[in-house]
């Protein structure tokens, strides 16, 4: 168990008392789970009700683990989500104890009754940062305090810089959640720095990137600035002040140019757009190529390129990345292939073999079958060090990250210090001799631990990995094969029928013998299709990326310039090559069925044996705590910096007395890493400091008692209807009948906010039930899109005209976003982004023409479905905000609806009405071939999960679905599949 | 000179719109004046009223007016407001109550251009199936699968591609265990979790 340290102590002397409410903002890597697993400790009884609120399900575990070594374990944590039944939950809320409950659920069951909501002993709400006037906590802090004003709200957050938002974002969520008193506590409080000490003990390790990384890594942030400064001339409106590469370094930064764009984000074009999404993926690369292999990396580009240079409809895009045309990025694609592996000019066959690209399939691969042959005699030639699957154009480069060969320094200089130290050591000593390293992601951990393994350490520095690195080329080469194979099969496909590429791994050569002249003349078409399209690629190539800037480049000579211009080319040598090497393929299928079963899960996260000694981990959130407790290593390894991580192992030294720990921190000199991790200290340090000042000078806000006017409510509720001028008492107040699922928006708050009673059920007709007449669908704008495409709302718009007399369509736009329809051409959609209206742009002779682009858009559909539905009405709505005022207008003198009769409509079809429904799967499900709205609730009872479906036989998926769309989702499924 | 309504295919506009400025963007279609109720009749049984809200705001009881004298004609009444204010909300909100009461559909536009458009296609789709917006089957395997994916949340379409070529059918994503999905290049914790509810989670719980 972990101990309290004496700022900890401190803490919980403040806040553990039952009888007040507070929020504590902590520095993060404090052990801010310390603090609440011990109040929660404090709290546990039978007696008690205590719901631990906005706890991830991983926090929720590890919490419930912690818990359990604390000693409350008769029941200790339980765990209500999706999965627990209604009967189950109404158990446990009556046997009380600690529970952790999903935000969705909790507020139904309050509002449901199920649970007694002045029965709560108190609520503890983890990531308070994340409040927000609209979030389902602020709903659940209302819901609580309107019934119960005695038990506690204890609110924790530790992340300080997510507090931002607004004039004066503390008291807003101060006021959301009803308090009044905040703790604030950063690392430079002085009872911290009291109890852990200011020095810092970290050796730094830096080490310089390779000449090629340093290439890429400039190639980057020169992309970025690019981006950014065309970003800022685009927009001459944006606040220019935040917006420099520094930044850019942060995921915040998105939300921050979003935020500024948002309002005008009809009238920016696609280009700016382009331009935002593009600083994402710049950020990522650079991320990735600290982190990844050089393999790794160079896949993902190609990914990339693949993805960015054609549109939705498999044809060219017209809106390229703007950095993708750029010197920078030429250098990028360049060197990252370059630390793969280079392409020489081939020798003796190959530049006929180039030739003979051109020349029809069945010759190419007669030549192809020729060529290997005597490649292999080359390969035997020169000795045993070229491994027979690599292609002999091929030279491997297979460049490692330096940081690799420092950690494999670093460990041998942990062992001399371990045996060192060894005679001096008894048995008592705290600490084990595991080295613990430490990455920034699971992936990185992964890699590493591979290369550990497989490292050959008497190797040179940089080749240490050679064997590891092999793997994966060859891997790669495979990979990309099948991508050359794929690349065909869309194009085929597109074509129209045309789905088998030329190169049938298996079939060997004879298969391609002509049958007759019409396979003579596909062929023609296909050559001449595909010189089409490699003219297309040279013509791009040659345009985009300049070509002079790698020819200059005269200490690193370009090897083989034809190959290199034609990526589609180099694809389909490597295809061919592999084609013919049967053997292979099936080895490498073997090694990826093994790579699924690789490193066990318990080989890295189950206990730890004392003698292993290396240990690879992830940085996770403050379950590291636990683990750093239980591993006790006296040496660790940080393959990347991290501010957390670094307090984390202080608040472990300093509760561990005795326990020399030594920490290696490794970083690349001139990086982004460095500049990230310092920008990432002062960030933190600012806001708090901001926090402070706030809370210096906030105004307390005053809680005020809702429903207190219950006079006016009373005056709403008498009927003008009745005649005679009678005044009768409608003491039933407001209510709307609202879809369990409706949850997961803001909605339904705001209208219990405008004082009416939400009563949630499941729904199967409609979404929002206001008047026995009037029934309400609401979509927002992507659903709008989507429902559209996969033509749902035709049906759900059918099912409301045949069960209530006043249909209503809402349109609900987000808060602070632009309110209007041209957005939704951005959003995820086919809809053809080509200006706004095609008809403008089309003279009168093209208007069949010009009637088909229109038909695409989504005011045509909106027309249309009017035109269908006569009856359907439309609100458009420019937020929640706005729709819960309509829906309080639409209300007014109107009889209210009735929950059961609601339930009943429409739902004779579906036979588990009621029950909880995981929306994305249900989703996922229904965009399959063969599956529609009819038949999905079928398909829902036959099968489980998507899982189980895509296990199926053909027969089994055409017993459920009919033998026309089972053939259609049995081949959907395993198209492509690997025999 | 007013004539009376033809039944052509051209959209009747009432006099009283002379001179507004969606009557330009009106393109494709033809266009006359005849005596009608409504300003525009785009179709034998459809019958649209303008209204500009800045107008709205200047003289709030016209629109009343001219409900008022349509009476029940009309099978699809639509009300094409013009939304060119900032301050939206409150007359969006009161017209919405009045067009329930009166069986009037509202359909909003930001600019004449896509008024004009509203215009004519109602004209043009004046005797179109729904197909449109029917479910559809017809669509080539990238599409499908594109469309399939990314509706989990957090998976691009670079992911979908990248899944499409390390992994090849959709069986087996569905068959692949998680640290197989989390090797691949762009694929978090997170992001590995979504796909793996989606395919894994039940799709009801049966209590």
């Amino acid at each position: 168990m972990a101990t309290l340290l004496s700022f900890h102590r401190d803490i919980l002397e403040e806040i553990h008392d039952p009888a007040s409410s507070e929020l504590l903002l902590i520095a993060r890597g404090l052990g801010l789970r310390r603090v609440v697993c011990k109040l929660l400790q404090i709290y546990d009884s039978p007696q008690n009700l205590v719901i631990l609120v906005n706890a991830s399900q991983e926090e929720e575990s590890a919490i419930g683990e912690e818990l359990g070594i604390m000693g409350c374990r008769q029941p200790g944590l339980r765990i209500v989500a999706f999965e627990t039944g209604k009967k189950d939950r109404q158990e446990l809320y009556k046997k009380g104890g600690l529970l952790s409950i999903t935000s969705q659920i909790l507020t139904v069951d309050m509002l449901t009754g199920d649970l007694r909501t002045h029965l709560i002993t108190g609520i503890i709400l983890l990531h308070a940062d994340r409040v927000t006037p609209t979030s389902p906590e602020a709903f659940i802090i209302r819901l609580y305090r309107e019934k119960n004003t005695a038990g506690f709200l204890k609110a924790f957050s530790d992340d300080p810089e997510h507090i931002t938002s607004g004039l004066s974002p503390l008291r807003t969520i101060m006021k959301e959640l009803q308090l009044t008193k905040v703790h604030i506590y950063p690392r430079f409080h002085q009872k911290v720095i009291d109890c852990l000490g200011r020095d810092r003990s970290v050796l730094q390790l830096t080490i310089n990137m390779t000449e090629y990384m340093t290439e890429i890594h400039g190639a980057i942030v020169q992309c970025m600035n690019s981006t950014l400064s065309e970003l800022k001339r685009s927009n001459t409106n944006l606040d220019l002040d935040d917006l420099n590469v520094e930044n850019a370094y942060f995921r915040s930064f998105d939300v921050l140019v979003r935020r500024q764009l948002d309002p005008v984000w009809h009238k920016v074009g696609p280009r700016t757009k382009q331009l935002v999404s593009d600083l994402a993926t710049l950020r990522r690369l650079l991320n990735y190529l600290l982190s990844y292999d050089a393999l790794a990396f160079h896949a993902y580009l190609e990914t990339l390129l693949e993805s960015n240079t054609v549109n939705e409809a498999g044809k060219p895009r017209q809106h390229h990345s703007p950095w993708m045309l750029t010197d920078a990025a030429h250098i990028m694609f360049e060197f990252a292939k370059r630390r793969c592996y280079t392409i020489s000019a081939p020798k003796k066959m190959a530049p006929e073999a180039h030739e003979l690209d051109d020349q029809d399939a069945w010759d190419a691969l007669d030549e192809a079958e020729g060529l290997t042959g005597r490649q292999r005699e080359t390969v035997q030639d020169a000795g045993a060090k070229r491994p027979h699957w690599l292609p002999a154009n091929i030279h491997p480069n297979l460049e490692e990250l330096p940081k690799w060969s420092l950690v494999a320094a670093a460990l041998q200089e942990i062992e001399e210090e371990m045996i060192r130290r060894e005679p001096k050591m008894t048995f008592r000593d705290p600490g084990t001799n595991t080295v613990l390293i430490m990455t920034s992601s699971l992936r990185t951990a992964q890699l590493l631990s591979e290369f550990l393994s497989s490292m050959d350490p008497d190797a040179p520095q940089g080749a240490q990995g050679r064997k590891m690195m092999e793997g994966k080329l060859r891997l790669y080469l495979w990979w990309k094969a099948k991508f050359a194979d794929q690349r065909k099969d869309g194009k085929g496909g597109t074509d129209g029928g045309r789905t088998k590429g030329s190169f049938a791994p298996r079939g060997g050569p004879n298969s391609f013998l002509p049958g007759g002249d019409e396979h003579l003349s596909e062929a023609l078409k296909k050559k001449d299709r595909e010189r089409q399209e490699r003219a297309a690629n040279r013509r791009r190539v040659r345009g985009g990326a300049p070509t002079p800037s790698s020819s200059t480049r005269g200490s690193q000579p370009v090897p083989a310039g034809d190959g290199l211009a034609h990526p589609a080319a180099e694809l389909e040598s490597i295809a061919e090559f592999l084609a013919t090497q049967d053997v292979f393929m099936g080895q490498v299928d073997e090694d990826l069925s093994r790579m699924d079963f690789g490193p066990d899960f318990d080989d890295n996260y189950g206990l730890v044996q004392p003698e292993q000694t290396v240990l690879v981990r992830a940085y996770s959130d403050d379950t590291d705590e636990q683990m750093l407790n239980e591993v006790q290593p006296r040496y660790i390894i940080m393959f990347e910096p991290n501010l957390e991580f670094v307090r984390r192992v202080e608040v472990f030294k300093k509760s561990n007395p005795g326990l020399g720990v030594r920490i290696y921190l490794l970083v690349y000199n001139y990086s982004c890493e460095e500049a990230k991790y310092l920008s990432g200290v002062r960030r933190e340090k600012e806001s708090f400091e901001r926090l402070i000042k706030e809370r210096g000078s906030m105004l307390m806000p005053i809680m005020e008692q809702r429903r207190s006017e219950q006079g006016e409510s009373l005056i709403k509720t008498i009927s003008s209807r009745i005649a005679g001028g009678r005044k009768e008492l409608n003491t039933e107040p407001s209510k709307v009948v609202v879809d369990i699922r409706e949850f997961r928006s803001s909605l339904p708050s705001l209208l219990h906010a405008s004082n009416l009673l939400v009563v949630p059920v499941t729904l199967t007709v409609g979404d929002y039930i206001l008047t026995p007449d009037i029934c309400v669908e609401r979509k927002s704008i992507p659903d709008l899109i989507s429902s559209f495409n996969s033509g749902r709302l035709y049906t759900q718009c059918e099912v409301m005209s045949a069960h209530y007399k006043q249909p209503i369509l809402l349109i609900e736009w987000e808060e602070h976003k632009s309110f209007s329809l041209t957005t939704i051409a951005d959003t995820k959609s086919f809809v053809k982004p080509t200006g706004k209206f095609p008809a403008k742009k089309r003279p009168a002779p093209g208007a069949a023409d010009g009637a088909n682009v229109a038909s695409a858009l989504i005011q045509s559909k909106l027309v249309l479905l009017t035109l269908t539905f006569p009856r359907v009405r439309i609100i458009w709505s420019s937020s929640s905000y706005a729709t819960a005022e309509i829906f309080k207008d639409l209300k007014t003198h109107q009889a209210e609806p009735d929950p059961t009769k609601a339930i009943v409509v429409g739902a004779e079809e579906d036979p588990d009405a009621g029950a909880g429904v995981n929306s994305t799967a249900e989703e996922f499900l229904r965009s399959f071939p063969g599956i529609t709205s009819k038949n999905v609730k079928h398909v829902m009872a036959k099968v489980k999960s998507v899982r189980e479906l895509c296990e199926l036989e053909l027969s089994q998926v055409q017993d459920i679905l009919g033998i026309e769309p089972g053939k259609a989702c049995w081949e959907f499924i395993h198209r492509g599949d690997a025999k | 000179p007013v004539v009376q309504p033809g039944t052509g295919n051209n959209i009747i506009v009432n006099p009283c719109q002379r001179g507004n400025p969606i009557l330009e963007c009106v393109k494709n279609v033809g266009k006359e004046f005849g005596d009608i109720v409504v300003d525009y009749q785009v179709g034998r049984t459809t019958g649209v009223l303008f209204l500009s809200l800045r107008y709205h705001r200047l003289h709030p009881e016209y629109i009343h007016q001219r409900i008022e004298r349509l009476g029940h004609a009309y099978n699809l009444r639509i009300l094409l407001l013009m939304c060119d204010v900032t301050e939206h909300q409150e007359p969006i909100r009161e017209l919405t109550k009045i067009c329930l009461v009166n069986n009037i559909t509202i359909m909003v536009a930001w600019t004449p251009e896509e008024a004009g458009f509203y215009l004519t296609t109602y004209k043009q789709f004046e005797h179109k199936p729904p197909d449109l917006i029917k479910e559809r089957v017809d669509k080539d395997y990238p599409t499908v699968l594109r469309n399939a994916l990314t509706s989990i949340s957090k998976v691009n379409k670079t992911d979908v591609e990248t899944l499409r070529t390390s992994l090849g059918s959709v069986a087996a994503i569905a068959r692949a265990s998680s640290d197989r999905l989390q090797n691949l290049p762009g694929f978090g914790q997170v992001k590995v979790k979504r796909i793996k509810d989606a395919f894994e989670k039940p799709f009801r719980n049966n209590t």
